[in-house]
């Protein structure tokens, strides 16, 4: 075994300006590591996988941050793993397929001993298929007199959780692990899910543009794009930048920025628009000001993904980044 | 407390519930006093009690007619203090969107409750603990719960008047799906889906039973609901201490016979009273204050 597989190589392009709201939520991060080595939803609250996933991979990618921070939030993402592969959720007892991702896009992040750990989770990810579109399912929905949710279940993702239905946000998290893992340590059938996973995301879509969590249209009637799933779809396929779908979502983004108020659609939204050449300006003096608004609510992803934000594009969403073996 | 210190009483042996229900022409009428009145009148045993006010936020609504609007979350807390209560949070874990700041700052609940950090705690990331589910109609016989809410002395559910495109209509029953954590289950909580929905809603308020119920029904929403229907301006508070009470009435004010809504049925078994006999009704007349709700042809068969 190596001594990881090895994603180093975080971009640090954009971050020769320093200003203090670049070092700000670092620094409340850093603050808000628990002596455990990992992250609560917000500072004070018992470490749990999604935060501290978010917090290893902004804290990460920032030349600032001492080794021990990322080598204690490393030990306590191993730890943390389940027997079969998976992380758990907020429970710390069931399986999140998101956060399974999360964790194992984190570890590949770093340098370090989890080669091991990252295999186990992207297997057991591989492994995981949703509840919906096997054929008892197809059986019963089309015994069913009235159909509210109209879109092709034969393409399937990954659900938030085993069994339930795959939404856009956890099927993008799993593609962007999956596009970033090694072709050699990929599982078999990665490509074949790969391959479904980006169909799926498409067949999402809302009409007009942009991606809310998984119905596009209830109804008959067309869903309203929401930030974070259209964010994270593109971010998921990125590689298809010029696709009708890519466009329309990346237009619907840019339109909704200058009006967003929260910090959290903020930051994701400019971190997305920046892979695909768009990025916005202000973006410091907009988190500063939400900042003073609600202190962000304390949350933890917030100031991870406002970290990211101010930084470079990480590797794992680079527009040209298609595995370890292309960085 | 609400957690599994109420004790569940079959139908034939409950005493009758009060439900209140007041004209609210809009907004900017005086929500404040009027709700003042029908707290007055219902007299919630909150002195020295921390409540737990958990309204219904799904997603940013620019027509007003999808989440409980912040002047009656405000008027619930100033009416809660006055009525002796020790503290008032306002607690709320949205379905769909993950974003709950968003949807603050979007409802401008700043504005009525001051700096949230002090006065908002999302349930979709707070601690939680496992409790067993009180009643297993559904396959959950467990669930992972915010310690907020379980912590809490008096649980107040406030949702928005409006129909369901899964059940018919969401009021403060469907309204506690908000009190699931989406770190344990996701945005949307598809556990809970999967789990039936009907079943669901009465594992969760056997387990956690909302101690009162207002329900914001002077803007709902009719048609497709819970998101994409229009706006129905009912123009009527709704207030009572038996949740299933004040949706049997919310029911039979959206010109709907509640005894044919699956999940109702259900609670009135062991949760709350369903049959008008059983129900004292303060203030305005359901006859004087029932305007028909539109529904979709899935759920005719509903309709009174």
């Amino acid at each position: 075994m190596s001594a990881g597989i090895g994603l180093y190589a975080f971009s640090t392009e954009e971050r020769d300006i320093h200003t203090p709201a670049h070092d700000f939520f670092p620094d409340l991060l850093r603050a808000a590591q628990n002596t455990d080595g990992g992250w609560g939803y917000r500072p004070g609250l018992p470490s749990t996988t999604e935060p501290t996933a978010w917090s290893l991979l902004a804290l990460q990618a920032l030349e600032a941050s001492p080794g021990k921070i990322l080598d204690s939030a490393a030990d306590w993402l191993r730890q943390a793993q389940m027997t079969g592969g998976a992380w758990p959720n907020a429970s710390g007892k069931e399986p999140g397929c998101w956060v399974s991702a999360l964790a194992c896009l984190a570890l590949l992040s770093l340098k370090g001993p989890s080669q091991d750990a990252i295999v186990r989770g992207t297997n057991w990810l591989n492994e995981t298929w949703p509840a919906e579109g096997n054929f008892l399912w197809r059986l019963r929905q089309q015994q069913q007199a009235h159909t509210v949710v109209h879109q092709d279940h034969g393409l399937r993702g990954w659900g938030w959780t085993p069994n339930t239905a795959s939404w856009v946000e956890p099927t993008a998290y799993a593609l962007i692990l999956l596009q970033n893992i090694p072709t050699r340590h990929r599982p078999s059938h990665a490509v074949k899910r790969i391959q479904m996973a980006e169909k799926m995301l498409y067949d999402r879509a809302c009409p007009g543009g942009g991606w809310n969590a998984g119905n596009p249209l209830v109804y008959g009637v067309p869903g309203v794009p929401r930030i974070s799933p259209t964010v994270w779809a593109l971010l998921a396929l990125r590689h298809h930048q010029d696709h009708a779908v890519n466009v329309e979502g990346v237009e619907w983004l840019r339109q909704r920025y200058q009006s967003l108020r929260s910090p959290a659609s903020l930051a994701l939204a400019h971190l997305c628009l920046k892979v695909y050449g768009r990025a916005e300006n202000l973006l410091e003096t907009r988190l500063g000001d939400f900042y003073g608004n609600n202190q962000f609510l304390q949350s933890i992803p917030a100031m991870a993904w406002a970290s990211m934000a101010l930084g470079g594009v990480p590797c794992w969403i680079e527009s040209s980044s298609q595995s370890i073996e292309a960085i | 407390m609400s957690y599994s210190n109420t004790r569940l009483v079959p139908p034939f042996n409950r005493s009758p519930s009060a439900v209140a229900i007041r004209s609210v022409s809009n907004y900017a009428a005086d929500v404040e006093g009027i709700l003042w009145e029908m707290l007055q009148e219902l007299r919630p045993p909150v002195r020295d009690k921390s409540v737990l006010l958990k309204p219904n936020f799904v997603e940013p609504d620019t027509e007003g007619m999808i989440n409980t609007h912040p002047v009656v979350i405000r008027a619930a807390r100033e009416a809660f203090l006055r009525l002796g209560a020790k503290s008032v949070v306002v607690a709320e874990g949205p379905g769909h969107e993950r974003d709950t700041e968003g949807i603050l700052e979007e409802l401008r609940l700043r504005d009525y409750l001051g700096p949230l950090e002090q006065s908002f705690i999302d349930l979709n990331t707070d601690e939680v603990a496992q409790v067993g589910t009180r009643t297993r109609a559904s396959r959950l016989k467990s669930l992972f719960l915010p310690k907020a809410v379980l912590a809490a002395d008096f649980v107040v559910s406030m949702p928005k008047m409006k129909t369901h495109h899964w059940v018919g209509v969401t009021l403060a029953l469907k309204n506690m799906f908000g009190i699931v954590p989406g770190s344990c289950y996701g945005w949307p909580k598809n556990v809970l889906h999967w789990a039936g929905i009907s079943k669901s809603i009465l594992d969760i308020n056997s387990t956690v039973r909302p101690d009162f119920a207002i329900v914001d029904g002077i803007v709902g929403m009719e048609g497709n609901g819970p998101i994409q229907g229009t706006p129905k301006a009912s123009g009527v508070l709704v207030a009572g201490d038996d949740p299933v009470s004040v949706d049997a009435t919310c029911a039979r004010l959206m010109g709907l016979v509640p005894e044919r809504i699956d999940y109702l049925q259900r609670a009135a078994l062991l949760l709350g009273n369903m049959p008008e006999e059983k129900i004292e009704q303060l203030g305005e007349s359901i006859a004087s204050t029932r305007k028909p709700f539109e529904m979709l042809p899935a759920f005719q068969q509903i309709r009174a």
